[in-house]
């Protein structure tokens, strides 16, 4: 392979990683509102927060992708599909998220929320000081985990026409008859790119253990 | 004296470069009941497991029987390892009662003391049932042979692991702080039933903080510190003035006063 | 837009087919890789450090690369090493290597959650290792593991869509089809969410009952 078709293969492969990065974002502020409605007692926001849940997370991502990528022109808005194919990424991640969110929250033990009411935080300073910070090295593992699984799920987004490495791969393999060659190259960009993730995710969990050392 | 049930000679165990014993002597005599006091980190669970070979010695002997466990002296003074058939014959004299009691959670009461009938001795299963029921009744549990251990108390999960190895008819008993996990008030259920098998000759060798009970049950005072076998000799002359500095010391610091003074 | 029912009704045998094929590859492909997870774990714990070191290299690759690229290939890369695989073979193999990377996680991580002292007691009463696997290991695992292993096979069930991009004949490839020609692409594709939605909430449903089943196992402690 020559170094132009790998520096060809880089670009694409920082696009996979700009797509990924820019879809956990969002998937994580969306994840942030959905988990918030899901454990809410109002069922007008329980009960649709519920759904989303369960739905985006029952369907297979590629059929979502084709569904939004086809559904946005349908009722009138044209964009262009690298767009398309982050909201898409977004909506899906964001069920996930919420979802660890949940636990996150779910397992901040009882008694330190009982010890700052007895110090007579509000129920807000309780949420921003002592709750969220603690769910938030609760979920830390997960949301790596939800990382990789994007970048690797990504993937999926090459069939509606967005230039990330599989489409990339695709490509080059189509125009010079040696698929094992860069399907090989492409595998290995994401091995290296997901190993990254899950080292640099351990070193943060690393750090916020002795942040958090009594 | 009586022929020795477990022979401990002059055994050292190390985990990597830490020795954790550091020569051990010891016999435990048949029919006798061995207690082995000491401090935190002090070895004991750590000889009793070398004695079950669920630990393999560094160096030194333990014979059970007369039968060398594990290892075989050559005459080179070397040792080499038996083969495995020969260290399962010896190990099965053995049964053991740990802590945790260790029950099968997949299988019931019943299940857990008949298991190694059925499997490794190759009874019938309506004999081990009838056998393993017996020994459920011995333990005062014959109306429990189908509860699940989630379905029993923590006395009534160690009084099965003691029915589990007693259906084996071991010569010899091991046990780990059988009472350690347990609620004060479920201990003496436990007690009484060891203290039973005492009075019925079982050799046993029971690591206890139990000074009570030790003092009461055990023929012989077994006291290990930092690797190293302190004190060896009946409860009376163990816990009789003069005592030793060292067991002073342990009594009132791992104990409270009152017990030490009760004793 | 209008949801055409019967877009479905005038495809009827064809979607069958179409469902008939997404079910059968999920679900040979889920049980040969429970095995084949079981053996890779298996081997792990108990084979050779070079055969470990080996399976252990095997497991990050597939747990680190895309599913669509493993399939893209073995079903594109196959035939320039002798391995001309049609669709369907090719789908079947791809997801059960893929599935199994997982499983064997799953199962390893099923052996060390079993607690060393229930193996001890085992050691003690004599049983030989693999009866320790046998009766005490496998059984034990499976309750831990039963969740994860229907979850797996839940995900498993969403990764079959994939095998529309090469060409399996499977749901999603079918009503896709379906849809183009009729021009009801958004429809069809709709259509399609809300039914892999109920295929994956009813094997939640069915997992959970085989969860309740085996929960009076559940662990003992003191
Ligand atoms: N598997 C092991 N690996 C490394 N060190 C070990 C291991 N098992 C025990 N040790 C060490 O050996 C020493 C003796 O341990 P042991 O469990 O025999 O003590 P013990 O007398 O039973 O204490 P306790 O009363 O707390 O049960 C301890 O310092 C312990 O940390
Ligand atoms: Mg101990």
């Amino acid at each position: 392979m020559s170094m132009r078709l790998f520096e060809l293969m880089l670009w694409a492969a920082g696009n996979t990683i700009l797509l990924s990065a820019i879809s956990i974002l969002i998937g994580f502020v969306i994840g942030l509102m959905v988990c918030a409605a899901k454990v809410s007692a109002n069922p007008f926001l329980r009960i649709p927060g519920t759904l989303y849940v369960s739905l985006f997370r029952g369907v297979p991502l590629l059929v979502q992708l084709l569904l939004i990528y086809n559904l946005l022109p349908a009722v009138g808005i044209m964009v262009p599909s690298v767009v398309a194919a982050v909201i898409g990424l977004s909506l899906c991640t964001a069920a996930y998220q919420a979802e660890n969110l949940r636990g996150g929250f779910q397992s901040v033990p009882r008694g330190l929320l009982e010890a700052a009411d007895m110090v007579g935080m509000s129920p807000w300073k309780q949420l921003v000081r002592i709750r969220a910070p603690i769910a938030f090295r609760l979920t830390l593992p997960a949301l790596v985990n939800e990382a990789i699984l994007i970048l690797k799920a990504s993937s999926l987004v090459s069939v509606v026409g967005v230039i990330e490495l599989t489409r990339m791969a695709q490509n080059l393999s189509a125009s010079s008859f040696r698929p094992l060659l860069f399907y090989s190259v492409a595998g290995a960009m994401y091995l290296v790119i997901c190993w990254a993730v899950a080292g640099g995710g351990s070193i943060a969990e690393r750090m916020l253990r002795t942040g958090s050392r009594a | 004296m009586t022929r020795s049930a477990v022979l401990v000679r002059d055994v050292h165990k190390s985990f990597g470069d830490v020795e954790v014993l550091k020569g051990i002597d010891l016999a435990v005599p048949q029919g006798s009941t061995t207690c082995l006091l000491g401090p935190s980190g002090s070895g004991k669970s750590t000889l009793l497991r070398c004695m079950a070979f669920l630990e393999e010695t560094t160096s030194g002997t333990i014979e059970i029987n007369g039968q060398p466990l594990g290892f075989a002296e050559t005459g080179d003074g070397r040792r080499t390892r038996l083969p495995a058939g020969d260290i399962r014959k010896v190990r099965s004299r053995i049964g053991m009662v740990f802590q945790q009691f260790n029950l099968w959670p997949h299988m019931t009461a019943l299940g857990n003391v008949t298991e190694a009938l059925v499997t490794v001795r190759g009874m019938k299963r309506k004999e081990a049932n009838a056998k393993g029921e017996a020994q459920l009744a011995r333990v005062g549990l014959g109306d429990r042979g189908h509860h699940y251990p989630s379905e029993l108390s923590g006395g009534q999960q160690q009084r099965v692991a003691i029915a589990r190895a007693l259906a084996l008819e071991p010569d010899i008993l091991l046990f780990d702080e059988p009472t350690s996990s347990l609620d004060p008030e479920l201990t003496g259920e436990v007690l009484n039933v060891m203290r039973e098998l005492a009075g019925g000759g079982m050799t046993m060798v029971v690591v206890t903080h139990e000074i009570g009970f030790a003092a009461s049950v055990g023929d012989k005072i077994v006291f290990l510190d930092q690797g190293k076998l302190l004190l060896d000799g009946p409860p009376s002359e163990i816990f009789g003035a003069p005592r030793h500095p060292r067991l002073q010391q342990f009594l009132e610091t791992y104990l409270d006063r009152g017990a030490a003074t009760l004793v | 837009m209008t949801l055409d029912f019967g877009l479905i009704v005038q495809n009827l045998p064809e979607i069958l087919a179409a469902f008939w094929m997404t079910i059968w590859i999920w679900i040979v492909s889920n049980i040969l890789a429970v095995a084949f997870g079981f053996a890779v774990a298996t081997l792990r714990r108990y084979g050779p450090g070079w055969l470990g070191l080996l399976l252990r290299l095997f497991v990050e690759v597939i747990r680190g690369t895309p599913f669509l690229v493993q399939l893209f290939l073995l079903y594109f890369g196959g035939p320039f090493i002798g391995l001309s695989l049609d669709p369907i073979p090719a789908g079947l193999l791809g997801m059960t290597v893929y599935a199994t990377a997982y499983y064997s996680e799953i199962f390893r991580a099923g052996y060390n959650a079993v607690p060393v002292g229930h193996v001890e007691a085992a050691e003690c009463v004599g049983l030989t290792r693999g009866q320790i696997i046998r009766r005490i290991l496998v059984p034990e695992m499976t309750m831990l593991v039963l969740p994860q292993c229907v979850n797996m096979a839940i995900l498993m069930m969403k990764e079959t869509a994939i095998l529309s991009i090469i060409t399996v004949p499977e749901l999603t490839l079918v009503v896709g089809a379906i849809g183009s020609q009729q021009y009801a692409f958004v429809e069809a594709m709709f259509l399609l969410a809300l039914f892999y939605w109920f295929l994956v909430e009813v094997s939640g449903f069915l997992g959970r009952i085989a969860e309740a089943r085996l929960s009076k196992f559940r662990f003992a402690h003191s």
